[in-house]
């Protein structure tokens, strides 16, 4: 029975940790930007949200959408004028850069909103227990299951099976020679920026009953995100779910049967996969 | 000639600023205004606030300057600031103390400056042996169990899970609690101590679950952790199953907001019910709502901040400004007064605090979820130390 | 064009001075940073505890700049040396001795080996797998660290006897530490002096150009023959030692070690020291990490929110418009007086 509890949280949490982190992956590995600051916008989008839900009624899943579009805004002007000239400054630049970002979010965050974790603004429909038969289980976790694998559905068909998806693949592939096909990369890098913001404002969001919104939140669940996109493989979307939920379930696994470890278990098995792997699970075919 | 005048000018105007300084009496608070921790910090100042709002700045002509410092949270910070507080500003006092660590790491330092620090929040029980100038005004941790094993007698409980946060308070209440109820034939059928940082209690909850007990204690960290492990406790569906939940200071009426609902039904035992009707608590709920707006609450660090504050104002009043650290320590010893919790004093030897402790549930009246007492017990000195008369 | 019959010869060959010999006297400016030390420990009564901080960030943030500045590893996990340092030298003093020299020395051995070993595991990686393996180190550290209660105290912390008087040997009684923190300052002082010398030797020798070299461009530098990784497992250990040095000074000051002294956020905070400061200066450490702590508990008196404003809009600043850091500015002010024709603009160091 437990391993059903195991499996389920487990899953749970990697779903939130996807829906973050496959933005960063496209950041990493098609604009080869290391950007720290990603999780500011996952933050940020759990304190929107809650501000949407609390202070003007929306909706749960309406906050998290509105969220996610003005994270994705944010992002596309943080694009146009703060990441831009990083691209050709190097990785220790961006590192800091970013860093700084971080500071900042953090700072701004806790002016704002004080340095107590918000309190969760569950929806009444979310809340309570499914009776799944041979146990009973959080509603709200089964919930964010369904939508990470919506998402990861969704995704799928557009990485996979649209225009866009495939000038996407091949800029990852190979940008010089996207270029050279005319395929506007600079405009794919933007607006999947965008995309990738969106989607951490709104995995923020949804994610706050699992990663409760507070100010050090950019900070304190960053290696985390680094972890599944540096795992996966950058710029692999298959990657970043399969390292997510691999994240998700060695946590959990650790949680509930070996807490005298904490965390050791994780951060050895990261240490251990990027030794044999160094490019990440499912690279995709540039890195190597 | 003239050299002469202005060698007494510059001497009058030493002795005029000298002389105006020392009619300062300087505190300096340290706690967490930044971080996880950092609703201590403000709950402090706003209490320490409305004090000198009602008691005025200044004591017989001393004025009375409070210096805050954020260490948040941090030990070692704490550590720097207290030396800084100390050897800088030359603060007669320190106080302040949110978590334990903080307060332990400051011990041999205010014994060697001989400056006394006045705990209005840290609750582990050895923290005043560990140097003759702590003074403590906030509570003991281990004397939350006191009220417990009657409750359970008078509910008839036979069994409880016990959950606590891995660092000395944890410590201390897990042991007290089995003391406790060891005596009454309470079975423990389980205990875990789970780490500080801990923000995801879900798999301590269904542990907690399958053991099937009646009743589950904890301890965490009032704030966050809290909050969240009392919502957790409904989530996992052990308040479905008819288990009560119990504890201290997790669920004070600050917090109660950010839980919701779910907490309905949680007992505490606690040093402060913030409903009750003392005079003092009634001046200090109406000075903060004057202050910071109609959703202030006080809770247990606005009550140790207050305290703290008139202990020290006292000492002044009494012993001038210029009062020693071993001047304040001798007054404080055996001194008792009423306080916003009901009568309290310092234990003379142990110069820990001495108070009731109240067993409360927490319910909703007129739409506010607030916690009810059920029964008192009077005047509780500290069961560790009683219990442990010579460890440091 | 030469004359017919006529053949120039290069103008004479004169290498450039070494030893004490080639001292000019612009080089008296080295002395500037000590003897501002020096007259510290004088006039900064009530102070010391506060500037023997600023000596051991200023350690730290040299060995960051020997292993990011000029060996060009990426790392956001070197506080876990730092860390282990203040670990063991504070396990020592509870456990073995309180003689201050021990402790120091056996917590920049262990963080030495512990560079040594896991740069061996891991410098053969590049770029952001690199970086990971570095977070990774330093998270492992801080999770043993957090689960060994009975060893380092968990969330309590470390609390550390006070250090036996310095240099109690062979009957002389020794220079005590006294709470105000004197002696603490000028052992730190010390001892941040001899490390900025073999820092300074290793930096100006063969081996440290070398590593100049790796970092601008490995595979070159393989291609000439270079033991590039070995190289970089030496830089590294030393680097990490030398972190070491820096905890167990701070365990020996602040009488207390805790797990802020493994996390993240304190490699964050030597990376951008450096950076503030500006990397391959080594006296970019200086002024970098004591601008950094000045402004900090300027800022955090002040309120505790702006200072984290301060840093990252100042980190932001200087990545975007000011690179060099600090120094980089220094250079480019003192270039503005300096440049004469024929001569190059600024001092380089």
């Amino acid at each position: 029975m437990l391993i059903f509890t195991i499996l389920l949280d487990g899953i749970a949490y990697g779903m939130v940790l996807f829906i973050i982190s496959v933005g960063l992956t496209v950041t990493m590995g098609l604009m080869r930007v290391v950007n720290l600051a990603h999780g500011a916008f996952a933050m940020l989008g759990g304190y929107l949200s809650s501000v949407m839900i609390r202070h003007y009624d929306a909706p749960f899943i309406g906050g998290a959408l509105i969220a996610a579009l003005v994270c994705g805004a944010l992002g596309g002007l943080a694009e146009l004028t703060v990441y831009r000239p990083l691209y050709r400054k190097g990785e220790l630049a961006q590192v800091l850069l970013t860093f700084g970002m971080i500071f900042i979010s953090i700072a701004s965050m806790t002016l704002i909103f004080g340095t107590t974790p918000i309190a969760e603004s569950m929806p009444k429909w979310l809340e309570g227990l499914v009776d799944l038969g041979f146990r009973t289980y959080p509603t709200y976790r089964l919930f964010l299951i369904g939508v990470g694998a919506l998402l990861a559905l969704g995704l799928y068909f557009i990485i996979e099976r649209s225009l866009f998806g495939a000038r996407l693949r091949a800029s990852v592939d190979d940008p010089g020679m996207a270029r050279a096909l005319g395929i506007n990369v600079n405009l794919l890098f933007t607006l999947t920026f965008i995309g990738g913001c969106a989607l951490a404002g709104f995995g923020g969001a949804i994610g706050a009953g699992i990663l409760p919104i507070e100010p050090f939140y950019a900070l304190r669940y960053l290696v985390l995100f680094l972890v599944v996109v540096v795992i996966g493989g950058l710029g692999s979307f298959r990657g970043s779910l399969a390292a997510a939920l691999a994240v998700g379930l060695i946590e959990t696994t650790g949680k509930y049967l070996l807490p005298q470890l904490g965390s050791f278990l994780l951060w050895f098995i990261v240490f251990g996969l990027l030794l044999w792997r160094p490019y990440g699970l499912l690279p995709p075919k540039s890195a190597t | 000639m003239k050299a002469i005048i202005r060698l007494a000018a510059i001497a009058g105007f030493v002795l005029a600023t000298t002389t105006a300084i020392a009619q300062t009496v300087k505190i300096g608070l340290l706690a967490p205004f930044s971080g996880p921790f950092a609703i201590w910090g403000s709950q402090f100042k706003q209490a320490v606030e409305a004090y000198q709002k009602v008691h005025g700045d200044s004591v017989k002509g001393a004025k009375i300057e409070v210096i805050y410092r954020d260490n948040a949270g941090d030990p070692t910070r704490t550590r720097q600031l207290a030396e800084e507080m100390i050897l800088r500003e030359k603060v007669s006092f320190l106080t302040g103390f949110a978590l334990t660590p903080e307060a332990l790491a400051v011990s041999e330092l205010i014994t060697e400056a001989k400056v006394p620090a006045i705990i209005m929040n840290s609750g582990a029980a050895i923290i005043t042996r560990k140097s003759p100038y702590f003074v403590r005004v906030s509570f003991s941790v281990n004397a939350f169990t006191a009220p417990i094993p009657a409750w359970f007698e008078k509910e008839k409980i036979k069994s409880v899970y016990i959950l606590v946060s891995d660092y000395a308070p944890g410590h201390d209440i897990e042991e007290a609690l089995k003391e406790g109820v060891k005596k009454i034939g309470v079975n423990v059928v389980g205990a875990e101590r789970m780490p500080l940082s801990t923000t995801d209690f879900a798999p301590y909850m269904e542990r907690a679950g399958r053991a099937n007990p009646e009743v589950v204690y904890m301890f965490v960290p009032a704030g966050a952790p809290s909050i969240a492990i009392v919502r957790e406790f409904a989530k996992r569906g052990l308040k479905d199953k008819g288990i009560k939940l119990a504890g201290s200071g997790e669920v004070q009426e600050a917090f109660l907001p950010a839980i919701g609902d779910d907490v309905v039904g949680t007992i505490s035992g606690f040093h402060y019910t913030e409903t009750n009707t003392n005079p003092q608590n009634v001046l200090l709920r109406k000075t903060l709502v004057e202050l910071f707006g109609k959703d202030a609450t006080p809770d247990a660090g606005s009550a140790g901040a207050w305290d703290g504050m008139r202990l020290m104002y006292d000492a002044v009043a009494e012993l001038g400004p210029k009062v020693t650290g071993d001047q304040f320590i001798k007054f404080a010893r055996g001194r008792a007064w009423d306080s916003p919790r009901g009568p309290i004093s310092i234990d003379p030897e142990e110069r820990d605090i001495i108070q009731n402790m109240y067993l409360r549930q927490v319910e909703k009246r007129d739409g506010k979820l607030v916690n009810i007492d059920l029964m008192t017990v009077p005047n509780v000195r500290d069961p560790w130390k009683i219990a442990n008369p010579n460890a440091k | 064009m030469t004359e017919p019959g006529k053949t120039t010869l290069a103008p004479p060959f004169t290498p450039p001075g070494s030893g004490l010999g080639a001292l000019q006297l612009r080089d008296l400016w080295h002395l500037a940073p000590w003897l501002i030390a020096i007259g510290f420990y004088f006039v900064g009564d009530g102070f010391h505890s506060f500037g023997t901080n600023i000596l051991i960030m200023i350690l730290f943030t040299l060995s960051l700049d020997l292993a990011l500045g000029f060996a060009g590893i990426i790392t956001l996990g070197h506080a876990a040396f730092f860390g282990a340092g203040a670990y063991t030298a504070g396990i020592i003093a509870v456990h073995m001795t309180t003689d201050p020299l021990v402790g120091l020395l056996l917590a920049t051995l262990l963080a030495g080996v512990l560079g040594i070993i896991t740069g061996m595991l891991i410098l053969h990686t590049q770029g952001v797998a690199m970086f990971m393996l570095t977070l990774a180190i330093a998270s492992m550290f801080y999770e043993v660290a957090n689960q060994w209660r009975s060893l380092t105290g968990g969330d309590d912390g470390l609390t550390v006897p006070r250090s036996a008087p310095l240099l109690a040997y062979f009957g002389f009684a020794g220079f005590r530490f006294d709470f105000r923190g004197m002696t603490g300052y000028l052992y730190t002082l010390s001892v941040v002096f001899l490390w900025f010398l073999i820092a300074w030797r290793v930096v100006k020798s063969p081996f440290g150009r070398s590593l100049d070299g790796i970092r601008q461009n490995p595979r070159r530098m393989r291609a000439i023959g270079t033991p590039v990784w070995w190289r970089l497992v030496a830089m590294y250990g030393l680097s990490a030692a030398m972190a070491g040095t820096a905890g167990a000074l701070q365990a020996h000051a602040t009488r207390l070690v805790g797990l802020t002294s493994l996390q993240l956020e304190l490699s964050g905070i030597v990376a951008v020291m450096l950076v503030l400061g500006g990397e391959r200066r080594l006296y970019g450490a200086f002024v970098g990490a004591a601008f950094f702590m000045i402004v900090q508990d300027w800022a955090a008196a002040k309120n505790p929110v702006y200072w984290m404003f301060v840093i990252g809009g100042l980190l932001m600043a200087v990545v975007l418009f000011l690179e060099g850091g600090l120094m980089g500015l220094v250079d480019k002010i003192a270039g503005l007086f300096a440049r004469k024709p024929g001569q190059k603009a600024g001092g380089a160091k």
